[in-house]
């Protein structure tokens, strides 16, 4: 069973003269602990794409399964729980709490989810050291700076052991150097933790990180290529690329 | 021209041994993968440098095979000169750009799948290349992730100029294609190496 | 819940100054509601203790329903019911001394009083124990003769055998001290014992009591001596101690409402500010609240988000508004009781926190500020997760502005229509419509009352006015938000000041009509009520005996029920009244009205008990008098003056001695003949006076100019009240500027980068705060205006007609004041806006 598995997801914004096609029976599979990056030029609907199958917004046709379940048809409680325990979301913007420190930004989901004060604070200073804020957790979000800010919000992402991390254009606020540190973070994130993480870039140094790429043109996939197979493998897949030609 | 430049600037150091001077360029460019020259091109190269004065040889022990190379006024003077000058590479002369431009003029060939198999490749060198990186500790070898940091940028530049290329073929198909001027009489215009 | 809390509670911590702002206007309205109320029944408590007989230490007292004394006779059905051991008649009055007689005299709180007692000499001593310290008690054939306590025996410097002289509806009674009680258990009054014949005749009843006490055997059950007795005296008799100035307790029942009445209307604007604030605070955190929809926060827990800020803010402005209430109502006692005092006879405590009123205001508090959260909680619901993801948040403006306007237009009309009919509560509804009117076509309003107001602007700073005009036509709906807090607060102060100034217009014309004589002898206290001591018949021909006198009339005094509705009987003559007084009809015709009373059994109800008690004319009233229940007609709905706050029924004078067991005069009017001069006939009253000490002598010019002091003095409360109501309307200004200026610090620092002085940005939002405000200004008008004709109409229809007024003065001090708040208002915001620094303002997300 896949964790994501995307079947024939199409998303159309509004109607008459003003349709939009954002994603046109799009089929994606993806597996466990693969670290995924979503590519192409702006307006081809990667967006769309991570937003339907965090489901975050409701598709027009098709089906997002999330390990087998097709949240497509889930209620938007069923969905807020999926969301919540399966789910860690990454934005472009980091968006943290002003008010709350690192360490009650990270704790969030688990707050939400009920679970204890004092373990849920355990377990988001544990997530803001691995991803190396130690000593920061009382700082307020204004207080870091951007790379910092974006690892609390991995760290956040990670807090409720989720099964998928979504993020959208995570180092699209920050310098390159910071950029890297997010990317190699989240690389970390599949190789150590066994995550399957789903990136949205434009940046094709920070796609270089994942193990797949995804090219999105107009709402439809134009090419999917695997980045990490060994050399044999990858020229193999270069050989059936240019012998489709 | 770099590997006997190199060379000479580590002789300027000190004079050394063949094998020495063998390991001493492998660990100045990071290792093997980086830029893997051959002992045989090392000593082809030095050999020709004896011949042109820039280092002397000496014997050891009287075998000819085993010895200390040594740099000379004039190689010291030809080292200075090399960095004197800039580095700029050829740019110009890309060989996928002759693919594209020759599979708009074939029928047989798609342009824009020629664009999705060079992209996939260069993608996979670079997944490559940020993996070498990520391997590197940067508190001892950072001058290697610098070298690294290079090719990754250049990679990146030229799958930037891919998209580029890709947004606009439509507009490139349009014009009309570079055809060579036509010369009644005389000889082709010489061309240059 | 606990996310909630602590997010509500680091957001309220982050933004300390809104916080503050918008607690604050929760503290008024709290404050307010609550000191208001505790004010009232600090004067309720201190009456009641003051007023209210004690019944000793008897098992049972018995009163009439009416607290009207009745019959001696009836005692005799007492002697045979079993399981009583005694009984005895007993006849209680608060009588007021005058300072001829020794009254402490204060200005304010006029004469002190003491409640006679008097007692069947033979009786008394085997129901209550006396205990003396001095002398004797009563015994069977003394006259003039008193027993007194302690403490008014050393506040008079009294001894036994001397002579305490009390006013005494004959002029005075002497009466000699025989006895000094200790007791000083009865609080409030002190209470001199006299033999029964000597009370009834000081009081002016013969053969009537209005208490009788009973001691049960031991062993016997009370309730059963209670049932059987009652049953036996009859449905007009009740268990209990008799309950003098029931009507004067109903008076300020009366004020008590109109107390909650204002509370809630500072709470309403409380919930307006709140409203706003809520909104803001929505629309700024949309990337928040999209952020934990994202992450798994449900629906229910974002809405939950709101409302815990709100209920946090509810419970902390209530919290402190209590705090400020309690201490608001005792500036109030301290400063305002003085007069009530004076007016009452009664002296104010300390304010009294009653269960009601503590937890009304903090249900009421609470509530509010709760309920105005819920629908900006409600829009933070419909955040969907996707608004997280967006990069800039595009305000949202109202496409329906337009639709909106038309409703609200055709609500205006609606409620003009409704003011046209002239019935009360289609009127008050049509109020409520107006306003919401109003509210739907304020950011229709914006355009216009921009251009206008912005052009003069303009004038005076061409750039920066053009500017804040732009700012506030981009976003009509926001603008019109911020000035209606403002309308709503300058409405309610010119729906007041226009009040306020018909009322005083129609006070001046009743006190002219009501006291229409030349003379009035007044008792001590104004109001008619308890402690004033009536005189027999003899008083009234002395007078009319006077030379120059032309014509004399008099006022007498009664309670009764209706449907448990106290009501205070004014007996009045009348053939005489008519002609030297005149009550002021409301409904009814005058002459046959009083024709009416002239054949007995009718009576004319004034506005006040017309309304609350639904009567009309012609209506068939049953009045409840120790002589049983007596059917009454309804001739006419009118008041006078004196009785204008109080339920009151004018009825013959004749009935009321009939009915009523009352045959003294309370009030006397008099007037002159018209060859007559004031030299001549004012001496001659004056010397008639001297033996009723009780009586005042009273020009009623002079008392009409005392009278008009007074009023404007209550009405300097009304003063205060508009001035608190338009505070919070000042703090709603400060509010939303801020809001405003934190909204657009982007843009502010787009302004700074491009070249925008500093003194231009603070121009700037200057401008548009006085813009605001100009709309603000000119909505609270026209609303001002409604309210303030609706509020007219309703208190003629309670019985104070008057004519309508328009509050030039109060439209002059509205604009001066709504432009005074608009700058104030925007000082603040101002100055952030201009200190706003610059790169800061552009990374502002």
């Amino acid at each position: 069973m896949a964790t994501i598995e995307v079947k024939n997801l199409s998303k159309v914004y509004g109607s008459g003269e003003t349709k939009v096609t954002a994603l046109d029976s799009v089929n994606v599979t993806i597996e466990q602990g693969q670290f995924v990056a979503v590519m192409g030029p702006s307006g081809c609907g990667k967006s769309t794409l991570l937003h339907l199958i965090g489901g975050l917004d409701r598709p027009t046709d098709g089906s997002v399964f999330i390990e087998g379940s097709d949240i497509s048809k889930m209620s938007d409680k069923t969905l807020t729980e999926l969301r919540r325990r399966k789910m860690g979301f990454i934005f472009q913007f980091f968006n943290l709490i002003p008010v709350l420190d690192a360490i009650e930004n990270t704790a969030l989901p688990l707050i939400l989810d009920g679970v204890k004060p004092e373990l849920a604070r355990t377990k988001a200073s544990e997530w803001l050291s691995r991803n190396k804020l130690d000593g920061r957790g009382k700082h307020r979000p204004d207080e870091l700076s951007g790379g910092q800010q974006q690892r609390v919000a991995i760290s956040r992402a990670m807090v409720s052991d989720p099964v998928i991390i979504l993020a959208d254009e995570p180092t699209g606020n920050l310098d390159s150097r910071s950029g890297d540190e997010i990317a190699s973070t989240l690389r970390k994130i599949v190789t150590d933790w066994k995550r399957t993480v789903l990136m949205v870039t434009h940046d094709p140094r920070i796609a270089a990180y994942a193990d797949r790429i995804i090219f999105l043109k107009d709402g439809k996939v134009v090419d999917d290529t695997l980045l990490n197979g060994s050399n044999g493998e990858n020229a193999k897949r270069l050989k059936e690329k240019v012998e489709s030609l | 021209m770099s590997v006997r430049h190199s060379l000479l600037g580590l002789l300027a150091q000190k004079p050394r041994y063949g094998y020495e001077l063998c390991a001493g360029f492998t660990a100045l460019v990071g290792g093997k993968e980086n830029w893997d020259v051959k002992p045989a091109q090392i000593y082809t190269t030095l050999a020709r440098m004896v011949e042109s004065g820039l280092v002397i040889f000496n014997n050891l022990n009287g075998q000819q095979s085993k010895g200390e190379y040594t740099i000379t006024p004039k190689g010291h003077y030809e080292l200075m000169d090399w960095f004197r000058s800039s580095d700029i590479e050829e740019p110009h002369q890309d060989p996928f750009y002759l693919k594209l431009m020759l599979s708009l003029e074939l029928d047989e060939v798609d342009a824009s799948r020629l664009i999705v198999i060079q992209r996939a490749a260069l993608y996979q060198e670079l997944h490559r290349i940020t993996e070498q990186r990520q391997a590197l500790d940067p508190h001892n070898q950072l001058a290697q992730m610098m070298l690294m940091d290079k090719s990754a940028m250049h990679l990146e530049a030229d799958l930037r100029w891919l998209d580029m290329i890709e947004s606009r073929l439509d507009e490139v198909q349009r014009q009309p294609s570079p055809k060579p001027a036509m010369r009644p009489r005389g000889r082709p215009p010489s061309q240059s190496a | 819940m606990r996310i909630q809390i602590l997010l509500a509670w680091r957001y309220l911590w982050g933004r300390k100054q809104r916080m503050v702002l918008t607690t604050l206007a929760v503290v008024f309205g709290v404050t307010l509601l609550f000191g208001l109320n505790a004010m009232i029944p600090a004067m309720m408590e201190s009456f009641r203790h003051n007023m209210v007989t004690t019944a000793g230490k008897v098992d049972i007292s018995i009163s009439s329903e009416s607290n009207n004394p009745f019959e001696e006779s009836v005692l005799k059905d007492l002697s045979e019911i079993e399981d009583i051991s005694f009984y005895t008649g007993i006849l209680t009055k608060n009588v007021v001394l005058p300072e001829s007689l020794g009254g402490t005299v204060n200005k304010l709180t006029g004469s002190s009083a003491v409640t006679v007692t008097g007692v069947d000499v033979a009786t008394a001593q085997n129901v209550r124990n006396y205990s003396l310290i001095e002398g004797r008690f009563l015994e069977p054939n003394d006259t003039n003769a008193t027993v007194i306590p302690q403490l008014l025996a050393d506040k008079m410097e009294l001894k036994v055998g001397d002579i305490f002289t009390i006013p005494s509806s004959e002029g005075v009674s002497d009466l000699k001290v025989v006895g000094i009680l200790s007791l000083s258990a009865s609080a409030g009054l002190d209470e001199i014992f006299v033999p029964l014949p000597d009370a009834q005749t000081i009081l002016n009843l013969p053969q009537k009591i209005n208490t009788i006490d009973i001691l049960i055997k031991s062993g016997a059950d009370r309730d059963v001596v209670v049932s059987s007795v009652l049953s036996k005296l009859g449905p007009n008799f009740k268990s209990g101690a008799i309950q003098t100035g029931e009507e004067l307790a109903s008076a300020l029942t009366m004020g008590q409402s109109m107390m909650w009445l204002f509370g809630v209307m500072a709470l309403a604007m409380a919930g307006f500010i709140i409203f706003n604030t809520f909104r803001t605070v929505v629309a700024e955190r949309r990337r928040d609240l999209g952020m934990l929809r994202a992450i798994g926060a449900s629906k229910q827990t974002i809405m939950g988000l709101i409302m815990v800020e709100s209920l946090l803010q509810g419970i902390i402005g209530t919290g402190l508004g209590l705090i400020c209430g309690y201490l608001f109502s005792y500036l109030l006692v301290s400063a305002v009781g003085n007069i009530f005092a004076g007016m009452l006879r009664v002296t104010i405590g300390a304010p009294v926190i009653t269960t009601v009123n503590l937890i009304g205001s903090i249900l009421l508090g609470v509530g509010f500020t709760v309920g105005s959260g819920y629908f900006p909680a409600r829009s933070a619901m419909k955040v969907t997760p996707l608004e997280a993801m967006r990069p800039t948040l595009g305000s949202i403006e109202y496409r329906q502005n337009n639709r909106r306007a038309i409703w609200g237009l055709g609500l205006l009309t609606l409620s003009v229509v409704g003011l046209l009919l002239g019935n009360v509560s289609i009127a008050g509804l049509s109020g409520v419509v107006f306003l919401v009117g109003i509210i739907l076509i304020a950011p229709v309003m914006v355009k216009p009352v921009a251009d206008i107001f912005g052009k003069l602007i303009s004038s005076i700073y061409s750039r920066e006015g053009k500017l804040a005009q732009g700012n506030l036509t981009r976003q009509p709906s926001r603008a019109a938000i911020t000035a209606s807090s403002m309308m709503i607060g300058l409405a309610i102060c010119i729906a007041m000041m226009a009040m306020i100034t018909s009322i005083e217009h129609g006070f001046t014309t009743y006190l002219d009509k009501s006291l229409g004589t030349d003379y009035l002898l007044m008792p001590p206290s104004l109001v008619l009520g308890s402690g004033n001591l009536g005189v027999n018949q003899g008083f009234i021909e002395k007078i009319k005996s006077i030379d120059g006198v032309e014509e004399a009339t008099s006022l007498r005094l009664a309670t009764s029920q209706v449907d448990g509705t106290t009501l205070q009987l004014i007996g009045i003559d009348p053939l005489v009244y008519p002609k030297i007084a005149g009550l002021e009809f409301s409904e009814g015709d005058s002459v046959e009205a009083y024709k009416a009373m002239e054949q007995g059994s009718a009576i004319i109800v004034n506005g006040i008990f017309a309304v609350t008690n639904n009567v009309k004319t012609g209506d068939v009233l049953s009045l409840k008098s120790p002589q049983g229940e007596r059917k009454y007609t309804v001739v006419g709905i009118g008041f006078d003056y004196l009785n204008a706050k109080i339920s009151t029924g004018y009825v013959s004078q004749s009935d009321l001695a009939k009915d009523f067991n009352s045959e003294s005069d309370l009030l006397l009017l008099v007037n002159r003949k018209p060859d007559a001069t004031a030299e001549e006939v004012t001496p001659a009253l004056q010397t008639v006076i001297k033996e009723f000490p009780t009586f005042s002598l009273i020009d009623s010019n002079e008392f009409k100019t005392e009278q008009m002091g007074m009023f404007k003095m209550a009405m300097s409360v009304f003063y205060i009240m508009v001035i608190m109501l338009a505070v919070p309307g000042l703090i709603a200004m400060a509010n939303t500027m801020s809001i405003n200026v934190i909204e657009r610090t982007r843009e502010i620092g787009m302004l700074r980068a491009v070249g925008a002085t500093q003194t231009q940005v603070k121009r700037m939002v200057f401008a548009e705060s006085v813009l605001l405000s100009a709309l603000g200004t000119t909505m609270g008008i026209l609303v001002g205006l409604f309210l303030s004709y609706l509020l007219v109409k309703a208190i003629g229809v309670i019985g104070f007609r008057t004519d309508f007024f328009f509050p030039t003065s109060g439209i002059i001090a509205s604009i001066v004041v709504g432009l005074v708040f608009g700058i104030i208002a925007a000082m603040v915001p101002a100055r952030q806006a201009a200190n706003t620094v610059i790169v800061e303002a552009l990374q502002y997300e």
